[in-house]
């Protein structure tokens, strides 16, 4: 089967202290996966190397996403590649507007495509469009981006960019998340309305709550930097009543 | 003044302005890459109701030197003083920022605001920053701040994880750092300024 993501026997470590030791895991088109784990399972450093963060170092091991080795990837050349991160906490770029933001995403990403620069009318429309099936009221096209937004507001935006950009891989971090019900579902409905068969997502997660509303067709247990168990979401269910101890 | 070897930095400034009675006065100063400068400003508040909006800019690249000394008197009563400087150091710059308010004993009921913030981007950058009040009265709002800091790498990895290149990341973080000083220039003027940060990378 046509994988879209192939993570091989992953090594990573920040500063002196080695994280991830040795994950394997592996995404088909169209698929979502969960990964569960306990605080310091490494489910931040996993997500950090996905997208490239600095600081983090890859000691051993390969990911090959859609055909191309990932780790050679600038962060801004993955998202180009169709991958979109959805931060837990979005951060706050003062003096910068939503628009003005989306639109330096959108021609860097022309470009490096090779295409001609997107005409503003054209921009605004699909702005609007995406902003309204977020459920984004219109005014925050102006606001400086996540500046003095609440949670809910800091969540849909991310969902709203997500919708934008239309990744082909959508790696969402709720590693410890005190989101609501109604941030919940913001997550959810943007994560299923983008379902399809040729794209796929990755939810890293401490907590069921968010697979209630996005069901995963495959669970991941990340324990100790590895992965240690893989099954249905029927292990959503054996975490729920017996913990991550019983792994 | 003199204590010991302390030279007063201010001990030469002569009043370049002076604000009467209801008077506003608003002055903007751009430093651009390229240029080293001594922006010596004294401005004497001699008036009640007088208005004072000073602000500036620099960017530096190379081995520019650049001093700001900045020195607002408050000699009359109910005056409203408002100071905002940003800049942005790199290669081998060398830039001060010395701000002194002085408000005297009669003037009761003075506003005045100092704000200098610095981001330096490289090692061999150098800034330094002596906000200093000397309040005479007692009824007064009076606050200074300073920072200096790098460019912020939260902001740049989240930017870039949408796919914005990352020197494009940084301008934009640069634009953003200094629009509160050059929303008061012409559109002109702070088109120029815009194009240059990108010289500093």
């Amino acid at each position: 089967m046509d994988k879209l993501l192939e993570i091989k026997n992953l090594h990573a470590r920040i500063g002196e202290k080695e994280i991830l030791r040795g994950i394997d895991l592996s995404i088909g088109r169209g698929e979502i996966h969960a990964v569960m784990g306990p605080n310091g399972a490494g489910k931040s450093t996993l997500n950090a190397v996905l997208t490239g963060r600095p600081d983090y170092e890859v000691t051993e091991g390969s990911i090959v996403y859609d055909g191309k080795d990932l780790l050679s990837m600038a962060p801004e050349e993955r998202s180009w590649a169709g991958i979109f991160l959805s931060f837990q906490y979005p951060v706050e770029i003062p003096g910068v507007t939503i628009t003005a933001f989306m639109k330096a995403a959108v021609q860097a990403r022309r470009k490096a495509q090779g295409l001609p620069e997107m005409k503003t009318p054209e921009f605004l429309k699909l702005l609007k469009e995406k902003m309204a099936f977020v459920q984004m009221k219109p005014e925050f096209a102006k606001r400086e981006v996540n500046v003095g937004f609440s949670g809910g507001e800091k969540k849909r935006n991310e969902i709203f960019q997500m919708a934008l950009l239309d990744p082909t891989l959508s790696i969402l971090d709720e590693t410890d998340s005190g989101l609501d019900v109604d941030a919940l579902k913001i997550v959810a409905d943007g994560v299923n309305a983008l379902r399809s068969p040729e794209k796929s997502a990755i939810i890293i997660t401490h907590y069921q709550k968010l697979l209630e509303y996005v069901r995963p067709d495959v669970v991941h247990v990340l324990k100790d930097g590895r992965i240690v168990r893989t099954g249905g979401p029927e292990l959503i269910e054996a975490i729920e009543k017996g913990g991550f101890d019983q792994f | 003044m003199g204590y010991g070897n302390y030279i007063d930095p201010f001990a030469a400034l002569r009043p370049d302005y002076t604000v009467g009675a209801g008077e506003k006065l608003e002055l903007t100063f751009v430093v651009l890459p390229g240029e080293s400068r001594d922006i010596d400003v004294a401005i004497d508040l001699v008036g009640e109701g007088a208005e004072v909006s000073l602000k500036g800019l620099y960017l530096c690249g190379g081995d520019e030197r650049v001093n700001f000394r900045i020195l607002m008197h408050h000699r009359a009563g109910g005056c409203v003083s408002r100071q905002l400087f940003n800049g942005i150091a790199g290669g081998t710059s060398r830039v001060t920022f010395d701000g002194r308010i002085i408000v005297a004993p009669d003037a009761q009921q003075t506003e005045a605001y100092q704000e200098n913030h610095n981001i330096v981007l490289t090692d061999g950058a150098h800034v330094e920053t002596t906000p200093q009040l000397e309040i005479y009265a007692d009824d007064v709002k009076c606050s200074h701040g300073a920072t200096t800091g790098r460019l912020d790498e939260d902001a740049l990895f989240y930017m870039r994880t949408r796919g914005v290149p990352e020197a494009e990341a940084k301008v934009l973080q640069m634009i953003s750092f200094l629009s509160p000083v050059t929303e008061s220039l012409s559109e002109a003027e702070r088109e120029r300024t815009n194009q240059k940060i990108i010289t500093l990378l």
